[in-house]
């Protein structure tokens, strides 16, 4: 026995010393802080793609930005500034022409040409190709090389989002005819990679794992002082942190409400919780019964205390929504205070379990009734919200069964003819007011809603160019459908990124990361 | 008689890739609406989508298509990833199998000699102890395991790293040390319990005593127990290897590896269809032939095994 246990004990002691001895001859994690050349980013989703028309999470928005853009970009007041096109201007209603920059260039040295331009909106309009894309770029009429890098785009008929689509934010990546069609057909996986005109360029891609970008020196913009730049995927949420923690990330997307203290006490930290333009609201199908009928509705709706939810459920990181639109959106027509005084002049279902009661009672299900709520797994305010307004509806008698899913099959009950009440939880990148709110209400809405007034008003917004009358018009319409309840907005949101081993970014807007990002941050010492 | 078997790993396969294909058609989702995320979508690009992966086909057209192409070697292509099915996986082949491998390893030559002290001091407090542990290990979850061993051996005391696979072979095996260990515990708690009962029976039988009585070294005894132990304790170590591919979804999510485990969960819940078919018929395959090695092993430990094959 004594022989049989000691050499038990040496051969551990020998798998423990290899295993020292493999530590001290191989580096340790990706990266190390103090570097400020090398910028180490983790993601808490994965991504398989990187061709932002095939996959469009948020996350492929912000990773597919450091290496390419659109002919024009948002800054951070959302404001359309130039980018691959150092000018551009819309002659009449539906005609836009951009020039081109003389400099423009892509990553293999080759300039970028008009035809470029129009190659990568052909192949955004492609449903097959771009299944992320092609809805938004259906009414075009043409696309003309007019002149030496200028491009000229005609529209089937007016539409006051195009401007904004011409950008990363919203559908266009340009990227190069000849390496496309050299690499067609593997464009965004490991194979086939990005080409576009960034001050970054993709050198390798393992999906499930990372990205790495190498700074280059043909971007317009000048050469970025970062070298290199990492996304590492990190699916786990404690594992993220410990990573960070270990002092391996410099910026984390996403941070979850729940951990942002333990992130905040990392040394050298600092977690940045900004607007994200998402919205979140309930979403009924008028076709489900017992919602089909407006009392059923309005007792929901006066059963959520929207008030209590933001302060407890997102500690304050979000804001309660009094419309669709969030009032970010409306900056460009009203301005920030404008914005703030528009949207409060809407009327609001307020809390009140005694209208829901009265509402319920004046229903077709007076004795009350059992339902399904679902929520994504990835949304854990949403369930913990839910279980709130659940225990409001148990006091009038109305039983919801909160139930966690994973985010497909959230998708999946969206309209889906079954489930009466479900949420909305919408990223909207392009900061467009109309951008929500017509997918609620306009045609093919998931919640049946039929409302000619409604509607009117949105197709009058979709082709008004003037901001003011367009938000007024988008404003009204939202006001109008807010009695019918087909939505009832519960919250704007906010994201929480984390900024490691003294890396800042001084411009915190939800616009920032839709830019070539990594030129924008800065280390302190 | 090995064809037989390996003809009956070919019935199993067919069989397993009718009920995959039916099965990922009734979990709930939405392929569309998983490429489209929440965006609007008109009905054309709705039924352009629906038209490039053939979903309007009824559903016994999109198996029999997919297993004409399977049958000329086409598995088809990943909608998730756009990269065909099988570059898919062999990509991740080499991670989740060294994992496997390494995770086996560890817990073959920790939990092997535990059982053995365990059942040679039957009923002492080492065997009560190592039988506690061995309760602990086998319940707990493999992501608990992992969050503790990062805790310990990466932000602790910082030896390893906390996420990622790796990128030569010597840097990938130190990545894969705590993953695989975290793997390796529910492993390594089974296969002791098995060791130790099977050696507690062997030890007891006329021919330990016999051999002790000739005065036979302990370690020669152990060795001929440990022997004739073995069939029950392989056979276990196959069957707990369908385990190991249940772990690697947890531990490949906890350190972060691009992994086959990582892979299918994330292809059943995308209803990325053709990935999931060769997924799952791949483990089904390599489960039916570690089964078929196992019976071949019988054959070199156990000569009535090879004699009664001879014999018939």
């Amino acid at each position: 026995m004594s022989r049989l246990s000691r050499r038990f004990a040496v051969t551990t002691a020998a798998l423990v010393a290899a295993a020292l001895a493999l530590s001290a001859c191989t580096p340790a994690g990706p990266s190390r802080s103090g570097d400020d050349t090398r910028l180490t980013v983790a993601l808490p989703g994965s991504l398989s793609n990187l061709y932002v028309g095939q996959e469009n999470g948020i996350l492929n928005y912000y990773v597919a930005s450091i290496a390419q853009e659109g002919l024009v970009s948002l800054d951070a007041e959302g404001q359309i500034q130039p980018a691959l096109a150092e000018s551009w201007e819309q002659v009449d209603d539906v005609t836009y022409v951009y020039t081109l920059r003389e400099n423009a260039t892509f990553h293999d040295g080759t300039p970028v040409t008009v035809d470029d331009v129009i190659f990568s909106i052909e192949k955004a309009q492609d449903a097959e190709i771009s299944p992320g894309f092609a809805w938004y770029l259906g009414g075009l009429e043409s696309m003309e090389e007019t002149g030496e890098r200028e491009l000229t785009i005609t529209l089937v008929e007016p539409d006051a989002t195009f401007a904004t689509l011409m950008s990363t934010v919203g559908a266009l990546y340009v990227t190069s005819r000849a390496y496309w069609e050299a690499n067609e057909g593997t464009i965004g996986t490991g194979s086939g990679l990005l080409m576009g005109t960034g001050p970054f360029q993709v050198t390798e891609f393992v999906p499930d794992s990372h990205v790495e970008f190498t700074a280059v020196d043909t971007w317009w913009g000048g050469v970025p002082d970062l070298e290199s730049v990492r996304i590492d995927f990190i699916p786990d949420e404690n594992t993220r942190l410990l990573a960070a923690q270990s002092g391996q990330i410099d910026v984390a997307f996403n941070v979850p409400f729940t951990q942002a203290s333990q992130w905040e006490s990392i040394s050298g930290a600092e977690v940045q919780f900004v607007n994200d333009l998402s919205y979140v609201g309930l979403l009924f199908d008028l076709s489900v019964a017992p919602f089909d009928d407006l009392k059923v509705r309005e007792a929901f709706a006066h059963a959520v205390d929207r008030e209590a939810v933001v302060s407890s459920v997102l500690g304050g990181h979000g804001e309660v929504a009094l419309a669709i639109p969030t009032p970010e959106s409306l900056f460009t027509a009203y301005g920030p205070d404008g914005a703030a005084a528009a949207l409060a002049e809407g009327e609001q279902f307020a809390f009140d379990l005694e209208a829901a009661a009265a509402a319920l009672a004046a229903s077709s299900v007076p004795e009350g009734f059992t339902t399904e709520l679902t929520y994504p797994a990835t949304g854990p305010e949403l369930g913990r919200s839910a279980l709130a307004l659940a225990a409001n509806l148990a006091e009038i008698g109305v039983t919801v069964n909160v139930r966690e899913v994973t985010i497909e099959e959230w998708l999946a009950t969206i309209g889906d003819g079954e489930h009466g009440v479900g949420y909305m939880w919408y990223f909207s990148t392009t900061g467009d007011p109309g951008e929500v709110i017509s997918y609620l209400y306009g045609p093919e809405n998931p919640s049946q809603y039929e409302n000619e007034a409604v509607r009117a008003l949105l197709a009058g917004a979709f082709v008004e160019s003037d901001p003011v009358t367009r938000a007024d018009l988008i404003l009204e319409a939202d006001n109008l459908a807010r009695p019918d309840l087909a939505s009832a907005p519960l919250w704007w949101g906010q994201s929480a990124t984390a900024f490691l081993n003294g890396w800042s970014l001084s411009t915190p807007s939800p616009f920032v990361f839709t830019n070539p990002w990594p030129t924008l941050l800065t280390k302190a010492g | 008689m090995l064809t037989l078997r390996l003809l009956g790993v070919l019935v199993i396969v067919a069989v397993l890739s009718v009920l995959i294909f039916g099965m990922m058609h009734l979990i709930p989702g939405d392929l569309v609406r998983n490429l489209l995320g929440l965006r609007p979508a008109s009905p054309e690009t709705i039924a352009a989508i629906r038209e490039q992966y053939r979903l309007d086909d009824p559903i016994w057209l999109q198996y029999l298509n997919w297993l004409g192409n399977a049958l000329q070697g086409d598995l088809g292509t990943s909608i998730r990833y756009q990269v065909p099915v099988a570059d898919a996986i062999a990509s991740r082949i080499p991670l989740t199998s060294m994992l496997a491998v390494m995770a086996m390893l560890i817990a073959a030559v920790t939990a092997i000699p535990l059982g053995v002290i365990a059942a040679r001091r039957h009923q002492s407090a080492i065997d009560q102890a190592l039988t506690g542990f061995s309760v602990i290990g086998l319940s707990a979850p493999a992501f608990v395991v992992s969050l503790l061993l990062l805790y310990v051996f990466a932000y602790y005391l910082p030896i390893f790293p906390v996420y990622g696979g790796g990128t030569d072979f010597g840097s990938r095996v130190y990545h894969l040390v705590l993953p695989s260990i975290a793997l390796a515990v529910g492993l390594a708690a089974i296969l002791m319990r098995l060791t130790r009962a099977a050696m507690i029976e062997s030890l007891a039988s006329d021919y330990v005593t016999f051999a002790r009585s000739r005065g036979l070294s302990e370690l020669t005894v152990l060795g001929l127990a440990l022997r004739n132990s073995s069939i029950p304790i392989i056979t276990a170590a196959g069957l707990v290897f369908t385990y190991v591919i249940g772990g690697t979804i947890l531990v490949e999510t906890a350190f972060a590896l691009p992994g086959l485990g990582l892979m299918l969960q994330d292809a059943v819940l995308f209803k990325d269809i053709a990935l999931v078919q060769a997924l799952v018929l791949l483990i089904a395959v390599v489960i039916a032939l570690i089964t078929v090695a196992i019976d071949l092993t019988y054959a070199v430990i156990d000569p009535r095994v090879r004699r009664g094959r001879r014999a018939s």
